[in-house]
């Protein structure tokens, strides 16, 4: 059979085909990636965009727990340092009890029982970056203002209204407690057992009951800092979770779009010896033919 | 030797076909009873070609254009798509990131402001997305134009050539490399667009795939161009063929033009339209910083009506960060209607998908029909190059073949010129042979 005596065009494609071999190897080689266009694996390539979201949600998490933890550990300092005061109030008002003091030390004891009755107020105010942190979702001002009217001395100008953060998918916590929940709970008012003790200093009358009263209100704040201690912890196993979940991601987005270098340094040696004998035979080629013996 | 020159010299003319001289010893003269040959009669130069291969090959390049054609424009369309770390993907991602990292302190001016940055984002990936594939289709739309220029030149000249074809028939003489002249013509067209080659009794008739007359003998009837609906439509008289014809570049591009495009347009448009309708929704729940607080308002602009251009005109129309309506009761601490506006990323926006599954099976489709249309036309690329080796094999010049020719013509020249030459002296001797005689 007669055969096609002008081998270049298919010379030419062959070329071409090992040239763009050349530079697909080469553009792996240089972006480690196999997927560099939809086109080269377009299920990898959606995957990839899914994969994307979750690993920027799952650093937006992590972002949100390192800011809710401050507030958390804020809040939860706050607690000790108001059972800590409470203590304080609790030893004064035991002193005070034991009916052998003098007037004007009766008198010292309710001063300083006034004082810790201010400090409370002034942690119960406590802002974590501008916030008030037991004000509710009314962050904006200050939740207890002083009110000698009342009977607990103070007013709670906050809401009841509680913020949640999710720190993962579909998971969400509570990042604060109202001070309505926490100091002023009905049945065990911080502020109201604390001015009953000072009246109760004042007057010299009551004061066994009224430190019994404190005695609850400080248990009962005790038992609310395990509310933020969990808190926190979620957010710690949260955060481990996240990041393993994060190496998960990365390494599966390798598996979905990185190049595999020892393959791709393999095709473009290979296309690169591919592309000198289509060169070496293009060369060669139309050297010969029976013309050059005729003479 | 004059047809192996001819040859020789057209080795590289694209569509040439080789030829042959026709011989045939001559009419033999009756001398008696002897019958005497009378030497060789040139009949006629014939070229070699098999056209049953010229029409496969027609075929194989309109398809082949037509793919390579989508092929270029499907792969300019696909680097827009083409990260998963930037983009319009990963701007969906980051916003709702943004109203994440917003809530554990949402009245954060800052954090605000962030999230009013990613949406602008957003928006502007979306507005370029969309106007670069408007400026790719209007493009498009020129090439279409020139290709319709280049189709009325060639069927011009494929017309002219068939009058000195037909005018060459008529007086009985091989066309040769006319008809070469006018297949290479006919394979330019067939790479523009699809077209069916009839030969009749009076030269050619060339009509395209649905049947509208090109080129009818030496007749060419031209196509036009006119504007509707801000493309240029194809007009064969006053009959709209554009979304009729098949193969070729021509077929290729209009169906970027008119199919893929608009469909790529179109998902980018639902899926604006989708996030902006949604999103401001859930910020119209909520309250914003204001004293006092007022319902939130739009954050986008509101898409058009049906959507239809929402990613070009999608912008980000609140411009203070207050006005996001994080709050679910009017308090500024609250950030009770985040997780309405964060609800979003889950929510049924586009086609019935989320807007990241709806935006990454975007993706996964542009990636897939690229990928076919590539493998498609390598496929179609070799057909073509093995349909012309095989016209190749009938029809191209070897040189080898010509030298051997050449050879046998010159030692045939040679053997001729011996007889003549022997004759010559035979001739001499009979002439002299009286002379010799004479002088003896």
């Amino acid at each position: 059979m007669r055969v096609n005596p002008n081998p270049m065009p298919d010379l030419m494609a062959a070329l071409n085909q090992t040239e763009l071999e050349e530079q697909q190897a080469e553009l792996q080689i240089s972006t480690g990636k196999s997927v560099n266009e939809p086109s080269d694996n377009p299920t990898a390539a959606a995957l990839l965009i899914e994969n994307n979201d979750q690993a920027t949600f799952n650093s937006g998490y992590l972002q949100s727990i390192s800011a809710v933890q401050g507030q958390l550990s804020t809040a939860s300092s706050t607690l000790s340092s108001v059972t800590t005061a409470l203590q304080q109030a609790l030893s004064l008002g035991v002193e005070a009890a034991g009916g052998t003091l003098s007037a004007s030390n009766q008198a010292a004891i309710a001063n300083q029982l006034q004082g810790i009755q201010s400090q409370i107020v002034s942690l119960a105010n406590t802002t974590y970056e501008g916030n008030y942190i037991f004000a509710g979702t009314k962050t904006s001002t200050a939740p207890y203002v002083v009110d000698s009217n009342l009977p607990d001395g103070v007013d709670y100008v906050g809401n009841t209204d509680v913020n949640e953060v999710s720190i993962g998918n579909g998971y969400k916590i509570a990042v604060n407690q109202p001070g309505s929940q926490l100091f002023s709970a009905p049945g065990n008012d911080v502020f109201l057992a604390i001015n009953n003790l000072i009246q109760a200093v004042q007057t010299n009358t009551g004061i066994g009951t009224a430190v019994n009263a404190v005695s609850a209100a400080s248990s009962y704040l005790s038992a609310q800092t395990v509310l933020y201690g969990n808190a926190t912890d979620q957010t710690q196993s949260e955060t481990t979770y996240l990041n393993a979940a994060q190496l998960q991601i990365s390494q599966q987005q390798n598996t979905l779009g990185g190049a595999n270098m020892a393959a791709a340094a393999t095709n473009l040696s290979q296309a690169q010896t591919d592309n000198q004998a289509a060169l070496a035979a293009i060369s060669k080629l139309a050297q010969d033919n029976l013309f050059s013996y005729l003479t | 030797m004059e047809t192996t020159s001819n040859n020789v010299a057209n080795t590289n003319t694209p569509g040439y076909t080789r030829e042959v001289a026709d011989v045939t010893p001559g009419d033999p003269v009756e001398i008696g009873s002897l019958s005497v040959g009378t030497g060789v009669v040139l009949q006629k130069i014939q070229s070699l070609r098999d056209p049953m291969l010229q029409i496969q090959i027609n075929q194989a390049t309109q398809q082949n254009s037509s793919l390579n054609a989508s092929l270029t424009q499907l792969q300019q369309i696909q680097t827009q798509f083409a990260s998963d770390t930037s983009g319009i993907g990963a701007d969906i991602s980051n916003f709702f990131s943004s109203l994440q990292q917003l809530s554990p302190d949402p009245s954060d001016l800052t954090l605000r402001q962030g999230v009013l940055t990613a949406a602008t984002t957003l928006a502007t990936d979306f507005n370029n997305a969309a106007q670069s594939l408007q400026t790719q289709r209007s493009n498009v739309d020129q090439n279409v134009v020139q290709s319709v220029t280049q189709v009325n030149s060639l069927t011009s000249q494929i017309a002219s050539v068939d009058q000195q074809i037909s005018n060459l028939q008529s007086i009985d003489q091989d066309p040769g490399t006319l008809v070469d002249t006018q297949n290479n013509l006919i394979q330019q067209l067939s790479a523009l667009v699809g077209v069916q080659v009839i030969p009749t009794g009076q030269g050619i008739t060339v009509a395209t795939s649905n049947g509208t007359t090109l080129v009818s003998g030496s007749q060419s009837y031209a196509l036009t161009t006119q504007a509707d609906d801000g493309v240029q439509h194809i007009m064969a008289g006053t009959e709209d063929i554009t979304s009729s014809l098949t193969g070729g570049s021509l077929a290729g591009l209009i169906q970027i033009r008119d199919q893929e495009i608009p469909g790529i347009s179109s998902s980018l448009d639902q899926l604006a339209a989708g996030l902006s309708t949604n999103l401001n929704a859930a910020n119209a729940q909520g309250f914003d910083l204001e004293n006092p607080p007022v319902k939130g308002g739009n954050i986008f602009a509101t898409p058009p009506a049906g959507g239809v251009g929402a990613a070009t005109a999608m912008t980000v129309t609140m411009t203070d960060p207050s006005l996001l309506a994080a709050s679910s009761d009017g308090t500024t601490g609250s950030n009770g209607n985040l997780a309405n506006l964060s609800a979003v990323a889950d929510q049924a926006v586009a086609n019935g998908q989320t807007p990241i599954d709806a935006y990454s099976t975007l993706v996964g489709q542009v990636g897939s029909t690229t990928s076919n249309t590539s493998a498609d036309a390598d496929a179609s690329n070799a057909i073509l190059q093995q349909l012309q080796d095989q016209n190749g094999s009938v029809s191209g010049v070897s040189l080898d073949e010509e030298a051997s020719n050449l050879i046998q013509y010159q030692s045939a020249y040679q053997a001729a010129a011996r007889v003549v030459s022997t004759v010559n002296l035979l001739l001499l001797d009979a002439v002299n042979l009286g002379m010799d005689e004479a002088e003896e």
